[in-house]
């Protein structure tokens, strides 16, 4: 009988063996070259005679149904199954017209007239119209959803003709073109959409059920085609035949959603995948003396801020513009950068670097504690005070918003400022606090929505995030205007002007200090080329070849 | 007969049960601070009031509490779980999505704690206090104690990253596709299809998780295993038995595993149910699209209908392997079946 035991144990320690074996056989094809993914020698996936790039992404999101697409890496595959007016060739350039040949504003920059190209064909083979556009971006604002807001200032629109399609504004908008670009206005194909449930009626939240569709394959005129959506597992493009376009020597994607960041980097060296998306400092530093990878560390456009209420109910002593500025010469930005990572800004005051009209990133040796102390002192306050600083439990491309928190408590502590930390989930509770305008003392961060300069408008007194602090437009009647004024000035050099102008304005006063503009850590083999961090589109896909 | 009034009861207690718990987690989700137009809009939507009102129109959270709970009771006994707020999708369809990759994983845990816990604990019971048996009780301390997330980047970053003898996370390597969904569990799909291959390449990603989560039951089962045989070893039979003559192995398999594996029965069933109700961390490290990772983001959502849907899901595998397993301890002891 002890036999017997022994053979069903060795049988099942063989079935294991076996699987395991059976692996190794069909994994080596991908691992001893690291060309992982480019052939399927022992596997069925479809891609022997092409280049299969294998990318690892986080998660956090639910739809890849353009007109819903918000968070940060739905873009990163809407971009390459579908196509914009316009599109941002690379990080640092304005927006270009893309599937527009070309474009005019009227004098009064209420009117925007859109020339489109004449031969871009849809996957299905439909050719794209001035009806399309019109589809898609009323079918974006009547659907309500998270970004709906783009189209605010986009009053109505007309299709003169096929190819010409005619913006009316509510008001001269200077990010219009950056808008056009988001991954939520791009150019559906208006016919396989509503065959599908879309609609964009005034009604299509209600009415609207294209999105099952939408999140099982795509409907652009992209160079791939999304042919599988799995909710928190993975989607796979596969590239479109019908490409009004030049394509790349890329032919499959397989996108894995793995929001772990040790098993990015694991599966990134052992060869399973080619880009590794959404790495820590931590795991960076595992990769560095890898073969075969490459690493990109860059600031992204997410930025940290304290936020200090304007409101004395609220704020309390924080309240106090002297004492709001002897907070901002508390702080050791350095020692905030080494928290976030390597590749970490600390922005000269509202506008993030990068942006159009940004000016150079705030000194690390702005901190002057005996300053601030000073401050303290003249503001009444000698002996520092006590106050709570409620932190929600989210985080900003990976750095935990409590560490953020502890790093100002400790910074603070040097000025006497004994800080409380009051920790409160972002759906219990502080996320209406916070919309509110009644919490008074937070660190907080803001992800960038449209990849435009000004998204940052909104901190201004008077505006969304500005009444947050409690900071009305009376409260500032000098800076408040600047709102107005940067949104009308279309002119690159106005804009620039204004942009400044706010930025100097804000960097010594405000309730909001910037603190950091967090890192994007991304790896990947070095068989490709062209992979680069993109502020709009996390990646953008179609400029990868393979070697 | 007796077995069949048992069997309706059983399944008469699990509807009464499950609209209690429905009742108990929609309850308790309103209780809970949470509110899902915070957690699911943006900042920017936060502000249009107009798209507030459109979300809470979708799914129904512009209505009073009670007319909730009714909508959603009506909708439950038609098998309508309701619309997930984070994804779009009806519940059912997303749990029908995520719940085979599950009781996949936790069936293969399962097999693997079982097997090695009984036989571990034969072997520490036989040889009692010898240093076997001390190795056999250190392992299985471990397997309790052990934090599964840690156990499983620690197996991770040795049999995956350094080793390479096991593959990394997912459920298949990146050269198949996913085999047409018939069960939803990989292996038996591509069994199906006949891709015998990637049937074994669907088996060998299921080890390394597979192990992780079977330590902590593999554990009890070896604890639980000796403890009861070392019981039964002591009783008078097992003495008739010895004093009659019959060998040692023959008195353990044929006289004393029966009765001894009745708790142990008890203790796979709950670790069963216990791994069917997914494991969070180890399916995100893992990166496996379970039942796990599907509650864990519904909650972070505060995606009720869903949340409500898992719990559900929980409750209804506890009841089933309760009762299963009440029926087992009536074939392995006739005893129990008479009372």
């Amino acid at each position: 009988m002890k036999k017997k035991l022994l053979a069903v144990a060795l049988s099942f320690a063989m079935v294991l063996g076996l699987a395991a074996c059976g692996n190794s056989d069909s994994g080596s094809a991908t691992n001893n070259n690291g060309n992982n993914g480019t052939t399927a020698e022992s596997g069925d996936n479809g891609s022997a005679e092409g280049n299969t790039v294998v990318l690892a992404m986080g998660a956090g999101f639910s739809t890849l149904d353009p007109g819903y697409v918000y968070e940060k890496y739905p873009p990163l595959i809407v971009n390459a199954c579908y196509e914009n007016l316009f599109k941002f060739m690379d990080n640092e350039s304005a927006a270009e017209p893309w599937l527009a040949e070309s474009y005019e504003f009227s004098e009064d920059n209420l009117t925007l007239t859109v020339k489109l190209k004449e031969n871009v064909t849809f996957a299905s083979g439909n050719p794209m119209t001035s009806a399309d556009v019109l589809f898609s971006i009323n079918r974006c604002k009547n659907l309500q959803g998270n970004p709906s807001f783009i189209c605010d200032t986009i009053e109505s629109m007309e299709a003169p003709d096929d190819y010409t399609v005619v913006f009316h504004l509510t008001q001269p908008d200077s990010a219009i073109l950056s808008k056009l670009t988001y991954s939520s206005l791009a150019v559906l194909d208006s016919k396989v959409v509503k065959e599908n449930g879309g609609t964009d009626a005034a009604d299509a939240s209600t009415t609207d059920t294209a999105q099952a569709y939408l999140d099982t394959t795509s409907a652009g005129s992209g160079m791939y085609v999304m042919t599988s959506y799995k909710p928190d597992e993975e989607v796979v493009l596969e590239k479109n035949e019908n490409y009004w376009g030049e394509g790349t020597n890329v032919d499959k994607y397989i996108i894995r959603i793995q929001p772990d960041a040790n098993a990015q980097m694991m599966t990134l060296s052992t060869g399973d995948i080619d880009v590794a998306m959404n790495l820590t400092d931590d795991t960076m530093s595992e990769l560095k003396d890898t073969e075969n990878v490459e690493i990109l560390n860059s600031a992204s456009k997410t930025v940290g801020f304290v936020m200090m209420n304007m409101n004395e109910q609220y704020g309390g002593p924080v309240s106090d513009p002297k004492v709001q500025q002897a907070i901002r010469l508390a702080i050791d930005y350095a020692g905030v950068q080494t928290i976030c990572g390597e590749g970490t800004l600390t922005p000269y005051s509202l506008i993030q670097s990068g942006f159009m009209g940004s000016k150079d990133p705030r000194p690390t040796d702005y901190t002057d504690v005996e300053k601030a102390k000073e401050l303290l002192t003249d503001a009444g306050y000698p002996d520092g005070f006590d106050i709570d600083m409620t932190v929600s439990d989210l985080d900003m491309e990976g750095v935990l918003l409590t560490d953020l928190a502890q790093k100002i408590k400790d910074d603070l502590a040097q000025v006497n400022i004994n800080v409380n930390i009051v920790t409160q989930a972002w759906a219990a509770g502080y996320g209406d606090a916070y919309r509110d305008g009644t919490l008074g003392f937070t660190v907080m961060y803001w992800g960038t929505d449209y990849n435009d300069p000004n998204v940052q408008l909104e901190f201004l007194p008077g505006q969304s995030v500005g009444l947050r602090a409690g900071w009305t437009a009376e409260m500032d009647p000098e800076l408040a205007p600047l709102y107005q004024k940067a949104m009308e000035a279309t002119e690159d050099d106005a804009r620039i002007a204004v942009l400044e102008e706010i930025q100097d304005k804000t960097y010594e006063s405000g309730p909001f200090i910037m603190i950091a503009q967090a890192p994007a850590h991304i790896a990947y083999n070095t068989r490709l080329e062209g992979v680069a961090i993109s502020d709009p589109y996390a990646m953008d896909l179609t400029l990868i070849n393979v070697k | 007969m007796d077995q069949l009034k048992f069997i309706i009861r059983r399944l008469l207690y699990l509807v009464v049960m499950l609209l209690g718990v429905a009742t108990l987690v929609f309850i308790l989700t309103k209780l809970i601070p949470g509110d899902p137009t915070v957690a699911n809009l943006s900042q920017r939507a936060l502000n249009d009031p107009k798209i507030v009102a459109a979300y809470k129109a979708r799914y129904g959270l512009d209505k009073s509490y009670p007319v909730q709970y009714l909508l959603y009771i009506r909708n439950l006994l038609q098998l309508d779980l309701g619309t997930s707020i984070r994804t779009n999708h009806p519940v059912l369809e997303e749990l029908g999505r995520c719940y085979p990759a599950t009781i996949e994983l936790a069936l293969f845990a399962i097999v693997i704690a079982s097997v090695f816990g009984i036989l571990f604990g034969i072997i520490s019971a036989i040889k009692r206090n010898s240093i076997l048996d001390q190795a056999v009780r250190a392992i299985s301390v471990t397997g309790v104690s052990i934090p599964s997330f840690w156990f499983a980047l620690l197996v991770l970053y040795f049999f995956y990253y350094k080793l390479h003898i096991f593959p990394g996370p997912g459920r298949l390597s990146t050269n198949f596709s996913a085999p047409a969904t018939v069960t939803g569990m990989y292996v038996i799909d591509s069994l199906i299809e006949g891709n015998i291959p990637k049937a074994l390449d669907a088996l060998s990603h299921l080890i390394l998780p597979g192990c992780v989560l079977a330590a902590f039951t593999m554990g009890l089962i070896t604890r639980t295993t000796r403890s009861n045989l070392l019981d039964v070893m002591s009783t008078d039979y097992i003495r008739t038995a010895k004093a009659k003559g019959l060998s040692g192995t023959k008195i353990i398999l044929h006289h004393a595993l029966g009765n001894a594996l009745i708790p142990v029965l008890t203790v796979i069933g709950l670790g069963l149910g216990n791994l069917l109700g997914g494991m969070v961390l180890v399916e995100t490290i893992f990166n496996w699209p379970g039942v796990g990772q599907f509650a864990y983001e519904s909650v972070m959502s505060a995606d009720f209908p869903s949340i409500i849907g898992v719990a559900l899901l929980i409750a209804l595998n506890y009841m089933v392997i309760n009762t299963v397993v009440d029926i087992l301890y009536g074939i392995i002891d006739p005893r129990v079946r008479c009372s």
